[in-house]
């Protein structure tokens, strides 16, 4: 191969190689960690929330008369909203996964507020909120009905919470190598809960920076009624789902006319919601990314064009003496080769340092060397298409060219 | 002196429109750059601006700590807002020039039309604001009819509202509507003001609700708003637990407190006054830690809380490093245009141009070329930014160009290319002249 | 060693037709020193162009060392311009880029030789040529006949059959001129075929056999002892 010539005419002309070469090498280090994190935002975008999600509706109301007994009514609601056609399961809910309310505590293994505690998603709601949810239990049992409180009661510590439901990873956390199931936990209130159930997932509200981490939720049987908060979610038969959304405001209004509903919304809408601003800045990562590649290719047609030019009679010559168009392309692409491994080589590095300011000022997580070899391939990849076609035209160039006086 | 510029600039034209591929692959790459950066940076600039010029350095923001003991750090920064009693001692004190203390909430709202018991529109939600009467002339709201609630009206818990010309047209289809009635919550309100188009962005007196797109539609009395519990909306941080965590003493920060001072010497006044107020509530057992105070007028606060959100600084860095990559390649791209023209440019050497008159022919090429671009990127960024203003985001009606925008985005494209220029300029202007030209 | 037969180069544009080389036919021998001579606008440039295979013929045969050139695609021309001949071109035509043992080494590459034979070959050419010391210096730095000499170091590199010159001496003072001279005389006392096109009489007549060219057509004259027998195919002019 003849790489050392090549290397030595570079040298002649290192304003314009040193310039390829940075160009080559600060897109590589963007494109690199443009790909990671997109990468990174979309895989947050498919986490998992444990949810049935297909068939899941949301409903937001809030009663305009305070002194209303919200909890009453808000059993009546669920009873009217079963009612209605195409509805399979509806309870009341403080928070979903991927909404943007959040409800945390602390979980205790010990009593008392020296202890170790675990960061934990609370959810909370009415009797058939698992269910309509659509998690179903790994093991255990769902809440019986008298084990559920109103929740100021707990808070005031005027009745025990007696028991709770966590999620798998939640009981490994809290409760390692244990069985969960009997065990008691320190979440709400003076008493302990005792763990009845476990399920398999239940995303945090709030998505987190890393979708692998775990999901510390617990559910608790309280009551959240509307009039704090709390939202109505509705199991219904896809099919079916205009027309419920259509019947809901009447058919809420009949059990009392001094509400307003505010939202209702399918959980796919809300979900869309939460991810928007991942979503936008993997488009606007993709866009940099592919028009970055096609500036860098389109300068180093400009550039390659440029030394076929001025080397046109050098290549009459070489072909003169023997060389044939295939000689000829190969040495441009061979010389592109070399000068894109050492801007790929220098875009390594700045990727990482790129990365590592990334990593301090967004809290990125750190480059994993796998997305190195597809920047790289990229713009060797682009490097050789750009070539191409200067490096014909090279070909083209007859060698009776050699004997042309100046 | 110009007749020689513009002597520069027909060659340039000349030149540019020879190679007419390579001229829109320049301009075109400077216009995506340059697009791409100015789209970034007028969202920087509308995020930062200033909420309310001429006042932001007389505004202050409240912070005490009556937190626990425990934990204290040492220097560690004081609870974001205030607690009830401490926001309505420090009202009552009335050291500043004026104070107002406020919390974001919401209620529902429906007109009072004469003759029916309850009215043919059905009640909507809007955002609102629980404040005390100082807030209208703290912020000099402009006034459509009406005006503010008195400090009577505070102490009495006044049934009284301002509410915003959008939401009188919407209740009523009209704007002059003072001393009408709307139900708010169910409770008859009197209109005592209409407020006319007044938008804060960033939403600095209460960054809680949202820092952009939030605009209250309806004003009360904080302690109307409390006697008929009406709904609050903002952050809430309790230490302890009470059983009602809006009352007077629970343990929750959940106010915020402004305060007017003319001057800076007032301003230090008032700091000490904040210092001795804290000595003196941890005296009588109500504070735990040392006096911890802030008192940061506008410009300090949103500085303190970083409102503009990470994402925009990355986008900015992105659209650099971008702007980066396409310099390079002009550098590249010009430097070749130049080195083609060898003979030229021997030639004109030969004939008598010093190396000055051929830098600065070369340079004023680089030059048409960044005006080229700059009015492309322009484009582009209006582009950008209607993109932006249809993203869902909080501040997405706020994405527009304005003038001084608009001239840093020629100014930008212009420099840039003038910089791009330098080297292969210097380059040119170093090619020998004609005589000493051989074959290659 | 070369035989042309009735060969013709016409250049078509769309207005203008060139007859550059008309029917020529010649025959030049294995190691022979023959000078192409003719005004401007003769067909010698375009005669050397065909000779060495940088251009195709219109018209007629060619036949290098006994192959048929018409039926080579240009893959095989190369080739056979690689191993069989070496140019040595009026401005040098060294690659500037390089250095002078790289720039000896062009031809080399494209042979397929070891790194080994190559640098064996390189380091003879140049030692002929009187320019081993400089090995590693660049064409810029040389004299005009330095660099000729790089060329000529070049072009017996790869110990071709053939020698086409043009116009080596063109660029060059007198001194050098003879020295250059020299160099190719004694190439071909060592069996090299030497073709060159000059429209120096004096550096021609130092040639053994002299082909005359005319609007395209050839006429030899013979200069001293003349290595074609009368009666028997040697160039004469054809309409």
């Amino acid at each position: 191969m003849h790489v050392r010539p090549i290397l030595s005419a570079l040298r002649r002309h290192r304003t314009t190689a040193t310039l390829i070469i940075l160009e080559i090498a600060l897109t590589c280090a963007i494109v690199c960690n443009a790909v990671f994190l997109i990468h990174d935002r979309l895989s947050r975008i498919d986490q998992p929330s444990g949810l049935d999600e297909r068939d899941l509706i949301r409903i937001q109301i809030t009663g305009i008369d305070k002194t209303a007994d919200a909890v009453a009514l808000g059993r009546q609601d669920l009873q009217a909203l079963r009612t209605l056609p195409g509805v399979r399961h509806a309870a009341c809910t403080n928070m979903l996964p991927f909404s943007s309310s959040s409800m945390t505590g602390a979980a205790r293994t010990e009593p008392g507020d020296a202890a170790p505690k675990v960061k934990v998603t609370m959810y909370m709601g009415s009797p058939d909120l698992l269910e309509t949810l659509g998690v179903g239990l790994v093991a255990g049992r769902a809440f019986t009905p008298d084990e559920y409180v109103g929740l100021d009661a707990v808070q005031a510590d005027q009745t025990p919470l007696p028991s709770v439901i966590v999620t798998r990873d939640a009981a490994e956390r809290l409760l390692p190598g244990k069985n969960p199931l009997g065990q008691r936990l320190y979440i709400l209130g003076k008493a302990p809960q005792v763990v009845v159930g476990v399920i398999d997932r239940l995303a945090p509200s709030t998505g987190g920076p890393d979708p692998a981490e775990p999901s510390y939720a617990v559910v608790l049987p309280v009551h959240y009624p509307y009039s704090i908060g709390g939202t109505y979610l509705l199991q219904v038969d896809p099919a079916r789902q205009a027309e419920v959304l259509g019947a809901v405001d009447a058919a809420l209004a009949r059990v009392d006319r001094n509400r307003i509903v505010q939202s209702r919304e399918s959980y796919a809408e809300i979900r869309d919601a939460f991810f928007r601003q991942d979503r936008s800045l993997a488009y606007l990562l993709t866009g940099v990314s592919i028009t970055l590649l096609a500036v860098t290719g389109f300068g180093i047609v400009g550039l390659a064009s440029f030394w076929v030019q001025q080397r046109t009679r050098q290549i009459g010559v070489r072909r003169a003496l023997g060389a044939t168009r295939g000689d000829i392309t190969r040495y441009f692409q061979l010389e592109n080769f070399l000068l894109t491994t050492a801007g790929i080589a220098v875009g390594m590095v700045l990727a990482y340092a790129i990365n590592l300011w990334l990593m301090h000022r967004y809290q990125i997580a750190r480059l994993p060397a796998g997305f190195l070899p597809i920047g790289a391939g990229l713009l060797w990849l682009l490097g050789q298409l750009a070539v191409l076609g200067p490096a014909r035209r090279a070909a083209a160039i007859p060698p009776a060219i050699a004997t042309r006086s100046v | 002196m110009t007749a020689v510029f513009g002597y520069y600039l027909e060659l340039a034209g000349r030149s540019l429109r020879r190679h007419v591929v390579l001229t829109a692959l320049m301009i075109a790459t400077i216009g995506f750059g340059v697009g791409a950066s100015m789209t970034t940076l007028t969202v920087l600039h509308v995020l930062s601006r200033d909420p309310i010029p001429g006042k932001s350095h007389e505004l202050y923001y409240v912070q005490l700590d009556p937190r626990k003991a425990g934990g204290a750090a040492p220097d560690e920064e004081p609870e974001s807002q205030l607690t009830r009693a401490d926001a309505e001692a420090l009202l009552r004190a009335g050291r500043a020039d004026r104070q107002a203390m406020m919390v974001g909430g919401n209620a529902a709202v429906e007109p009072v039309t004469e003759g029916a018991a309850s009215s043919a529109l059905p009640a909507s939600m809007v955002d609102a604001r629980w404040t005390s009467a100082d807030l209208f002339a703290m912020f000099e709201v402009p006034f459509a009819a009406g005006g503010g609630w008195t400090a009577e009206d505070d102490a009495r818990a006044a049934r009284v509202v301002v509410i915003t010309r959008a939401l009188a047209e919407k209740l009523f289809g009209a704007v002059a509507v003072t001393g009408r009635t709307v139900r708010v919550n169910g409770i008859a309100m009197r209109i005592v003001g209409v407020i006319d188009r007044w938008s804060v962005s960033p939403h600095f007196y209460d960054l809680t609700v949202g820092a952009y797109g939030i605009d209250e539609q309806l004003f009360a009395p904080f302690s109307t708003s409390r006697a008929l519990q009406f709904g609050r909306s903002g952050d809430m941080n309790c230490w302890a637990y009470a059983s009602d965590l809006e009352a007077v003493g629970a343990p929750c920060t959940w106010i915020q407190l402004w305060v007017e001072l003319g001057s800076q010497p007032r301003a230090a006044a008032y700091h000490d006054f904040l210092v001795q107020y804290s000595e003196d509530e941890r005296k009588a057992g109500r504070f735990e830690r040392p006096p911890n105070v802030r008192l940061r007028d506008v410009t300090a606060w949103l500085d303190h809380k970083q409102i503009v959100p990470d994402e925009v600084h990355l986008q900015i860095a992105i659209a650099f490093g971008f702007l980066a990559v396409c310099l390079i390649n002009t550098v590249g791209l010009l430097l070749t245009k130049f080195l083609r023209r060898s003979a030229e440019i021997g030639v004109r050497r030969a004939l008598g141009a010093s190396r000055r008159s051929i830098f600065l022919q070369l340079l004023v090429e680089a030059g048409m070329i960044g005006v080229a671009g700059g009015v492309l990127g322009l484009g582009l960024a209006w582009l950008g930014l209607w993109a932006v203003r249809h993203q869902p985001t909080s501040y997405a009606e706020l994405a527009r160009l304005d003038l001084p925008m608009l001239a840093a985005t020629v100014a930008l494209a212009v420099a840039s290319s003038l910089c791009a220029g330098l080297l292969p300029a210097w380059r040119g202007c170093h090619l020998p002249p004609a005589i000493q030209l051989k074959s290659q | 060693m070369l035989h042309m037969k009735d060969v013709s180069k016409v250049f078509r544009t769309e207005m203008v037709e060139t007859h550059a080389l008309r029917r020529l036919t010649l025959e030049i021998r294995d190691t022979e020193f023959v000078a192409v001579t003719g005004p401007s606008g003769s067909g010698k440039s375009t005669f050397l162009n065909i000779a060495g295979l940088l251009e195709e013929l219109t018209g007629g045969e060619y036949r290098l060392d006994g192959v048929d050139v018409s039926r080579l695609d240009d893959r095989q021309r190369s080739r056979l311009r690689n191993e069989k001949i070496g140019f040595v071109f009026q401005s040098f035509n060294l690659i500037p880029d390089l250095d002078l043992f790289d720039n000896v080494d062009v031809p080399l590459r494209y042979r397929g030789f070891t790194s080994g034979e190559r640098r064996r070959r390189i380091e003879a050419a140049l030692e002929q040529v009187g320019l081993r010391s400089r090995t590693r210096h660049y064409p810029a730095e040389l004299s005009g006949g330095q660099q000729q000499r790089v060329a000529i170091a070049r072009a017996i590199a790869g110990a071709p059959k053939l020698l086409l010159a043009d116009e080596p001496t063109g660029n060059l003072d007198s001194q050098m001129a003879r020295e250059i001279m020299q160099l190719l005389e004694g190439l071909n006392a060592q069996g090299t075929l030497v073709v060159m096109v000059t429209h120096d009489p004096e550096i021609a007549g130092r040639a053994q056999r002299n082909i005359h060219l005319v609007d395209g057509v050839a006429a030899d004259l013979d200069r001293g002892p003349s290595l074609i027998a009368p009666g028997t195919a040697a160039a004469r002019p054809t309409a």
